[in-house]
C-alpha cells in the first residue's frame, strides 16, 4: 500500500471517529497496520503520526472514556477545518495579489489556496489571466521568526548592525513590527540599552533566539505612531511650515508631501504652500534637497538652521 | 529499510498537503477540467492524476467499494464523491497564515495599489476568523504605511500593462527637474523600497527605462499595441552600472550611513571619527548634487571636483534666496 493511501485512510478515520481511538482500535479496523510484528506496525503508526503533524493536522492524545484510564487518538473537527470565512471577490483578488508577491512564496501561496476552495470558478480562472502586481521582497529570512516570537509574546535575541555600522548582540522584548519605505522594521525594548528602539530587519546579522517570556510594551502603546508619515519624520508632525517651490518642482513637491496645501501661486510661478513639519534635522535636510527650488519662510528656528547648513556648504562644499 | 521509508513520507507529506487543498475544491466545483486544476495548483496533470489514482483506494473501514471515496475522471473533467469529510479545507498553519498576513501587509504599505482597500478588508478577516492562536496575537502590532508617494498613475499603467498598450506619459525626471512627454512600452509594474516603478521600453530614448509610478504625471492611452521586448521585471537591481557612469567619492559621516543601504555603493572604507569614503556610480551628476546638499555637511564630496563646484554654486543659489527677498521673510513667518 503507498504511504499516501494510508495517510489519507489514517485523516479520515480520525476525523470521522465518534471516540479517541487507541492503536489498537486503528490497527483493528486498518489493513495497513496489521502486519504480524505489531512493534514495527506502531513505529509505522508513529511515522506517520508525526506526518500527519509536519502537515498541520492536528493529531491529540485524548482520554477515550470518562476515567480516564486510557488515551486515544482523535482530530477534532473545530480543530481541523478552516473556519468559513466569507470574502468578496475583490477580496480574493487581493489575497491573490499578496501571495503571489515575490519572496518566499510557498506558504503563502497554499495559504491562499486553502482560503479560496469556496471562491467561485470563474473568478479564480479569471486571476490566472490577470498579472498580479509584485514587488521585491521586503521580508529577508527573519521575518516570520519574528513575528511569532511576537505574536507569541516571546523575548528574542539576535546579532545586528547598526545604521553606524556597528554589530553588537541584542535582546529585545517585541513591541510591534512596522512596515514603513519599504522596510520592515521590529520596535521593542532594548533590554541592554534599557530603552525602545526600532532594528531594521534588514540590518539582522543573525537568526532570532527566544529567550523567555517578554514583558508588554507600556500603557497606550501604538504601533501605527511608528510610522513615518512625511517629511518631518516619525509620528504626528509637531508643526507647520511655510514654503514656497520653484514652477520646476512644484508639481511633484506637492503631490510627494502628504499633508502639504497650497496658499497661493505667485505671479513668476513660485508656489506658496505650508506643510506639515518638524523642528528636526531631518525636515531640514528633506528642504535641502529641493536645493534652489525651495525657499523655507517659517519656523524661523528651523529656517534660521538651514540658512547655516547653506552657509556652511557655500564655504567648503 | 528506515531511510528509503523516510524518503517516501516524507514525498508523501507534500503530496497529502496538497491533496486537502484539491480535493475540497473539487468537492465544491464538481466536473472541473483538469488543465484548470493544474494552474490553479500549480501541480502538473501527471502528478494529480496520480494523487487522485491512491485517493479512490481510500476510504473508511471497512474499505467496501461503498465506503471508498468516489473519484471519477472523464473527458479530462474531475468529480470526487463519497468524502464529506474532505469538504472543506483544512486550517492553514500557523506559518502560512503569517506567511501570507505579512505579505499583504508589506503590500499595503507601498501606496498607491488599486486593491488596498478590499486587501485591508481581507486581512482584517484574516485576523478575526482564523482562531485565537493563528494570528489574533498580532492584531494590533502590525503597523504599515507613510512615507512613500500615493501614485496616481499605477493603476493605468498596470492595465496597460495586461493589455499590452503604448502609453504616452508625461514624466517628471527629479534629477534634471523637467516634466516631458514620452511614449512608452510598458512590460512590468513592481514595488521596491517603498515605490512603484514601472519598467518599459522608451521610444524618446529608444531604450528600456524604469520609471517611478508617482512621477507620472498623466497617462495618455495611444490606441496602439506593441509586442513585448522580454524586459527584465520584478527582482531586478533599481540601478544598473554602464560605462557612461561617473565614479563619486564622497566621504560620509556617521549620521549620513543610510546612503549605503539605499544606494549601489562600489567600495567603502572606514575613517577615523565613524566617517566613511564611499565611491558610488551615477549617471547623473545633478541627482548626486541635490543628495549630497540634502545630506547638508554630513558628506563631503572628494571627486569629481565638477561635482563639489555644483554643490556650492546649488547652495549658494539656494542661500540666495533668503538674502534676496527681505519683505518675504517678514510675511511668512507671520
Amino acid at each position: 500500500m503507498h504511504p499516501l493511501e494510508r495517510l489519507i485512510n489514517l485523516v479520515a478515520l480520525l476525523l470521522e471517529a465518534r471516540r479517541p481511538l487507541t492503536f489498537e482500535d486503528i490497527r483493528g479496523v486498518m489493513p495497513a497496520y496489521q502486519q504480524t510484528d505489531a512493534n514495527s506496525a506502531k513505529r509505522m503508526f508513529e511515522r506517520d503520526k508525526d506526518v500527519l503533524r509536519e502537515v498541520g493536522i492536528p493529531v491529540e492524545l485524548a482520554p477515550i472514556d470518562p476515567w480516564e484510564v486510557e488515551q486515544g487518538y482523535r482530530i477534532t473537527r473545530d480543530e481541523y477545518y478552516l473556519p468559513e470565512v466569507a470574502f468578496t471577490d475583490e477580496e480574493v483578488w487581493a489575497l491573490f495579489v499578496a501571495a503571489h508577491a515575490p519572496g518566499e512564496g510557498g506558504e503563502a501561496e497554499q495559504a491562499f489556496q486553502k482560503l479560496s476552495t469556496g471562491t467561485e470558478t470563474n473568478v479564480l480562472a479569471a486571476m490566472a489571466e490577470r498579472t498580479a502586481a509584485p514587488g521585491v521582497d521586503p521580508s529577508g529570512p527573519y521575518l516570520g521568526a519574528i513575528a511569532d516570537a511576537l505574536a507569541r509574546r516571546r523575548a528574542i535575541r539576535f546579532k545586528y548592525r547598526s545604521a553606524q555600522g556597528k554589530p553588537s548582540q541584542r535582546e529585545v522584548d517585541p513591541y510591534a513590527l512596522v512596515f514603513r519605505r519599504g522596510n520592515w522594521y521590529l520596535v521593542g525594548q532594548d533590554r541592554g540599552r534599557g530603552e525602545a528602539r526600532s532594528y531594521r530587519l534588514s540590518r539582522l546579522l543573525s537568526a532570532v533566539k527566544e529567550v523567555g517570556a517578554a514583558s508588554p510594551p507600556p500603557d497606550g502603546f501604538d504601533a501605527s505612531t511608528q510610522l513615518e508619515s512625511g517629511p518631518w519624520g516619525l509620528g504626528k508632525p509637531a508643526a507647520r511650515a511655510r514654503m514656497a517651490f520653484s514652477p520646476k518642482v512644484a508639481w511633484w513637491a506637492i503631490a510627494s508631501t502628504p499633508g502639504a496645501q497650497i496658499v497661493r501661486r505667485r505671479r513668476d510661478g513660485w508656489v506658496e504652500v505650508e506643510v506639515p513639519a518638524s523642528e528636526t534635522e531631518s525636515f531640514v535636510s528633506w528642504v535641502l534637497s529641493f536645493g534652489a527650488d525651495a525657499r523655507l519662510s517659517s519656523p524661523r528656528t528651523t529656517r534660521d538652521q538651514l540658512v547655516n547648513k547653506l552657509e556652511a556648504l557655500v564655504g567648503d562644499g | 529499510m528506515a531511510e528509503p521509508d523516510a524518503r517516501a513520507s516524507g514525498r508523501a507529506a507534500d503530496r497529502l498537503r496538497r491533496l486537502l487543498v484539491v480535493v475540497p475544491y473539487v468537492v465544491r466545483h464538481p466536473g472541473t477540467p483538469l488543465p484548470e486544476l493544474s494552474n490553479l495548483f500549480g501541480i502538473r496533470e501527471s502528478d494529480l492524476v496520480e494523487d487522485l489514482n491512491l485517493l479512490f483506494v481510500s476510504g473508511l473501514p471497512p474499505y467496501e467499494p461503498g465506503d471508498l471515496i468516489d473519484v471519477q475522471i472523464e473527458e479530462g473533467r474531475v468529480w470526487i464523491g463519497m468524502a464529506e469529510y474532505f469538504s472543506r479545507p483544512i486550517r492553514l498553519t500557523r506559518s502560512e497564515a503569517l506567511a501570507l498576513y505579512l505579505k499583504g501587509k508589506a503590500l499595503l504599505g507601498s501606496p498607491g495599489l488599486e486593491e488596498a482597500p478590499a486587501l485591508a478588508s481581507a486581512l482584517v478577516k484574516l485576523e478575526e476568523n482564523l482562531g485565537a492562536d493563528t494570528l489574533a496575537g498580532l492584531a494590533g502590532k502590525v503597523a504599515v504605511g507613510g512615507g512613500g508617494h500615493v501614485a496616481q498613475a499605477l493603476a493605468a499603467a498596470r492595465r496597460a500593462v495586461e493589455r499590452r498598450e503604448r502609453l504616452e506619459i508625461e514624466y517628471f525626471t527629479a534629477a534634471r527637474e523637467e516634466l516631458a512627454t514620452r511614449t512608452i512600452d510598458p512590460e512590468h509594474v513592481f514595488s521596491a523600497i517603498g515605490n512603484w516603478y514601472v519598467v518599459a521600453w522608451d521610444h524618446l530614448a529608444d531604450a528600456e527605462r524604469l520609471f517611478r509610478a508617482d512621477r507620472i504625471r498623466s497617462v495618455k492611452q495611444t490606441g496602439e499595441t506593441f509586442e513585448p521586448r522580454g524586459l527584465p521585471g520584478p527582482g531586478r537591481p533599481l540601478y544598473t552600472r554602464s560605462e557612461h557612469d561617473t565614479a563619486v567619492r564622497l566621504s560620509l559621516g556617521p549620521s549620513a550611513r543610510w546612503v549605503m543601504d539605499y544606494y549601489a555603493v562600489e567600495g567603502h572604507r572606514q575613517r577615523p571619527g565613524g566617517w566613511t569614503e564611499v565611491t558610488l556610480p551615477t549617471k547623473d551628476l545633478p541627482w548626486m548634487a541635490k543628495l549630497v546638499l540634502r545630506l547638508g555637511g554630513e558628506a563631503k564630496v572628494l571627486s569629481p571636483a565638477a561635482l563639489a563646484t555644483m554643490v556650492r554654486q546649488e547652495a549658494r543659489a539656494a542661500l540666495g534666496l533668503y538674502r534676496r527677498r527681505g519683505p518675504e521673510r517678514a510675511r511668512g513667518s507671520a
